[in-house]
């Protein structure tokens, strides 16, 4: 161990568990799980994981037990003489088709017709021009987020929109429905806490929803590389009651319309928000 | 069914022309092992550097950061970071595996195992490592420009690989080595599907080529079909870098017309997802023959093992878009790429069952060979359906671009890869350099890295369910990510582990070629494929008489074989009773 120290410089630990000044003191299977699900639809995600887990580890199993077992069985010491055989039998071919048949129908089209539900009844469900949705234009650009909100007009790209910088603010209980697109290089708009991202590719909008559920402060991670300080592009994500929302959005409109300034071309990098 | 008469090269004499400007497969063969193993080392001092950065962010890199980042004090500053992941696919991908599993054994392995005496095409085999040569040469000599090697990840998405992204002459030079890569594999390609359909001995079928020369056959055939098109995509890249064009230029810096950035993407994929099959597919032919091998039993239904690594090979050329689920293709797009992603566990589960039935009610020898095999079949069967994940487009939503799909990868393209890759150098060891491996060390090798493989990939796994993404350089500044610094130190000593592992294998196999006196035998793993009825190491003239074929590559434990043999050549009729 002391070697170790004096190679690597450092106190060396082997347990996954070593208390560390940046790290909060939590159990391993704690430290595993996502973040928390703050979104109405996480959840589907979460479970659809869980239960591809579930069947993955009965199949793994399987070939552990196959893998593991004839290995032991099959020594040569223990198994001198191996039988001779294609496995051209109708029994070989029969019982490898059932296996291919049994993977195929209960894993894979069992998961692909659950995900295939979810995403085409919720996740690219659009919301439409009459429901009533809060709207953000998201513009992603070397190495920051920003935000625009309609303003007191409700029209994007005007003078009276509200601008922040990596700082998004949302109410819980409603669809939010970001429209999201890049200056420079390709980006991606990753809510952990909500399970979802989207690329934000030069010249195309692109576009996600969420409903959250739970107010609190949470993090915005940038999951594509776009150079150097990728690992940077953090911006913070503020869930609010309604009420609360509602205060602090007719708050920063009044701002705006003070601190706006209409001349500068810099700030209509919006667009003309359609459905 | 040779078409026409093979000529015996005269030996050549100089140094020369036996060992550097070579016509003899075998000996290109062992100079793309040599290049391989040169950039695995390279790939993984690079892989340990990005760890090391991942676990202790602010701690200078031990034992040479002093000497490589003196401005830092030896920590490895971000932009280099970038570039170290970025190289660190790069090479692992294009100059170690493919390479090794590729250039070395394909080469060496498909005239021996079809009985031939050369490939047909023996000077444009030549040139394809020169060319291969060439392109290493360029790719690291991009480290050494003024503002450093390509940074945008191996994937290289414009326009983060364009002037806006990457100003630096690095990512040209990239996509030249990338480039001229291409025309070299290409190369390759064409010389594999053509000898084995020429050159097969008499007597030989496509069901009695050893499984190993299917595997090499069918990513040859995905060689051809799809490097050109990677080709095509890295010139117009090129073009747009150096010429001023706009292919994959839009908004704001497509200043006149407007290409596409996701251009870039579909026309990657369409190569990059059969690029995963064509370095697997060796490694799964290679394993379902040695399984056979040390299990002393006929493949269990090579037949349908060959068919379903053929219907691998036509669908891994389907289902690439399920890389770009989340550039927001139209859902049609993305429900078909889904169901068709998923139509591969089919013949996947048909010879991972074929595999199992090979071992089952055999006589298992746990030589190294037949370790590393084993270890793949448990490795792939991980990589395999951890890919179910990313398939299913709604769980892919949240793990895209993260570490659960590096762990993924890594668990299918690398640690199956890799494993296959070392089984295949102790195998054919003693017809390549006609000496033994030392097994002890060969058996150390495996544990070790198996171990710490399955430390550094399962926790990548954690890590990324757990919400951590992809190519960052400090992932702690991430208050959500912190949680997760005792895990990233886990896998960084894991793979720590690995590393030092591999010091068993350099130790093995420079001492076997250059210092072992003991020769090895003919045929000292006793089997009955045609590159073992000729001596080790192999004459350059391969075979003094071509062979003639009388029976399948799997003959073992026939009951009808005199008593003391348990294998029959692949030259003689098949024992009945």
């Amino acid at each position: 161990m002391e070697l170790l120290n004096a190679i690597f410089g450092r106190a060396v630990s082997f347990t996954a568990n070593a208390p560390h000044p940046m790290a909060p003191d939590m159990s391993l299977w704690q430290r595993m799980l996502p973040p928390e699900d703050i979104s109405e639809h996480g959840h589907l995600i979460d479970w659809l994981f869980s239960y591809t887990t579930y069947l993955n580890i009965f199949f793994f199993t399987l070939v552990c037990i196959g893998l593991f077992g004839f290995s032991y069985l099959y020594w040569y010491k223990r198994h001198p003489k191996a039988e001779y055989t294609y496995g051209n039998k109708k029994t070989h071919i029969i019982v490898a088709t059932v296996i291919g048949i049994a993977v195929f129908f209960g894993v894979d089209l069992n998961i692909t017709r659950i995900s295939n539900n979810d995403f085409m009844k919720v996740f690219a469900k659009w919301p439409t021009a009459e429901e009533e949705v809060e709207r953000v234009e998201v513009l992603a650009q070397q190495w920051m987020w920003n935000f625009r909100y309609a303003g007191k007009d409700g029209v994007f790209n005007t003078d009276d929109d509200v601008l922040t910088m990596n700082d998004l603010r949302v109410p819980i209980g409603k669809k939010v429905l970001f429209q999201v697109t890049s200056k420079d290089v390709i980006h991606s708009f990753f809510i952990p806490n909500a399970r979802r991202k989207v690329d934000a590719i030069p010249g195309r909008i692109t576009r996600m929803w969420v409903t959250f559920t739970k107010d609190g402060k949470w993090e915005i991670a940038c999951a594509e590389m776009c150079g150097t300080f990728h690992y940077r592009m953090a911006a913070k994500l503020t869930t609010y009651q309604p009420e609360d929302y509602a205060n602090w959005l007719a708050e920063a409109e009044d701002r705006a319309l003070i601190e706006n300034d209409p001349e500068r071309a810099e700030m209509y990098w919006g667009w003309k928000w359609e459905y | 069914m040779a078409f026409f008469e093979q000529h015996m090269h005269a030996e050549p004499k100089t140094f020369l022309s036996k060992y550097i400007f070579s016509f003899d497969h075998k000996v290109i063969g062992k100079q793309f092992l040599w290049y391989g193993i040169l950039f695995l080392g390279i790939g993984g001092i690079m892989a340990l550097m990005i760890r090391w950065a991942l676990a202790f962010p602010d701690q200078a890199f031990p034992i040479i950061g002093q000497f490589m980042f003196p401005e830092t004090g030896g920590i490895i500053p971000p932009d280099t970071y970038a570039m170290l992941f970025t190289m660190h696919g790069t090479i692992m991908i294009f100059y170690a595996i493919t390479p090794i599993l590729i250039g070395a054994f394909g080469n060496f392995c498909i005239p021996l195992m079809i009985g031939a005496r050369d490939m047909v095409f023996p000077l444009l085999n030549m040139l394809s490592f020169w060319l291969a040569l060439a392109s290493g040469l360029i790719l690291v000599g991009s480290l050494f420009t003024p503002l450093g090697a390509a940074a945008g990840g191996w994937t290289s998405y414009p326009t983060l690989s364009t002037l806006i992204g990457s100003p630096g002459t690095g990512q040209t030079l990239w996509s030249l080595a990338i480039f001229i890569l291409g025309v070299s594999s290409t190369m390759g390609a064409i010389n594999y599907i053509t000898t084995i359909i020429v050159l097969r001995a008499p007597g030989m079928g496509y069901f009695d080529m050893p499984l190993t020369v299917w595997g090499l056959w069918l990513t040859a055939i995905l060689n051809a079909v799809f490097l050109p098109v990677l080709g095509a995509g890295v010139l117009l890249l090129i073009f747009d870098r150096v010429f001023g064009t706009q292919f994959f230029l839009a908004g704001a810096a497509a200043t006149s017309g407007a290409g596409d950035p996701v251009l870039f993407q579909h026309v990657f994929w369409i190569f990059g997802h059969p690029e995963v099959y064509i370095l697997i597919l060796p490694a799964w032919g290679i394993v379902s023959d040695l399984l056979s091998f040390f299990a002393r039993k006929p493949a269990f239904g090579a037949k349908a093992t060959a068919l379903a690594m053929t219907a691998v090979t036509v669908l891994s050329t389907l289902v690439y878009g399920h890389h770009m689920f989340t550039t927001q293709m139209s859902p049609l797009l993305t429900q078909s790429f889904m169901t068709l992603t998923m139509t591969i566990s089919i013949p996947s589960a048909i010879f991972f069952a074929n595999w199992l039935g090979t071992i089952w009610r055999g006589s298992i020898r746990f030589d190294s060979p037949m370790l590393f095999s084993l270890g793949v079949v448990f490795v792939f069967g991980l990589g395999g359906l951890t890919g179910l994940y990313l398939a299913t487009v709604t769980t892919d939503l949240y793990l895209h671009d993260t570490y659960f799909v590096v762990g993924h990868f890594h668990y299918t393209m690398a640690a199956s890869v890799l494993l296959g890759g070392f089984a295949a150098v102790y195998f054919w060891m003693p017809k390549m350099f006609g000496v033994m491996c030392n097994e002890t060390l060969a058996k150390w090798h495996f544990w070790g890295t198996m171990l710490g493989l399955n430390g550094v990939f399962m926790g990548m796994m954690v890590v990324g369910y757990a919400g951590m993404h992809r190519r960052i350089y400090n992932p702690f500044i991430y208050e959500h990510l912190q949680r997760l610094i005792p895990i990233n130190e886990f896998i960084t000593w894991s793979a720590i582990l690995m590393g030092l592992s591999q010091i068993f294998f350099v130790i093995n196999f420079v001492h076997a070629v250059f210092f072992q006196k003991k020769k090895a035998e003919q045929n000292p793993w006793n089997v009955g494929t045609l590159e073992w009825t000729i001596p080790s190491p192999a004459p350059n003239y391969n075979f003094k008489e071509i062979p003639v074929v009388k029976c399948g590559p799997h003959e073992f434990s026939n009951p009808n074989l005199p008593a003391g043999r348990d294998f029959q050549y692949q030259t003689e009729e098949l024992v009945k009773v």
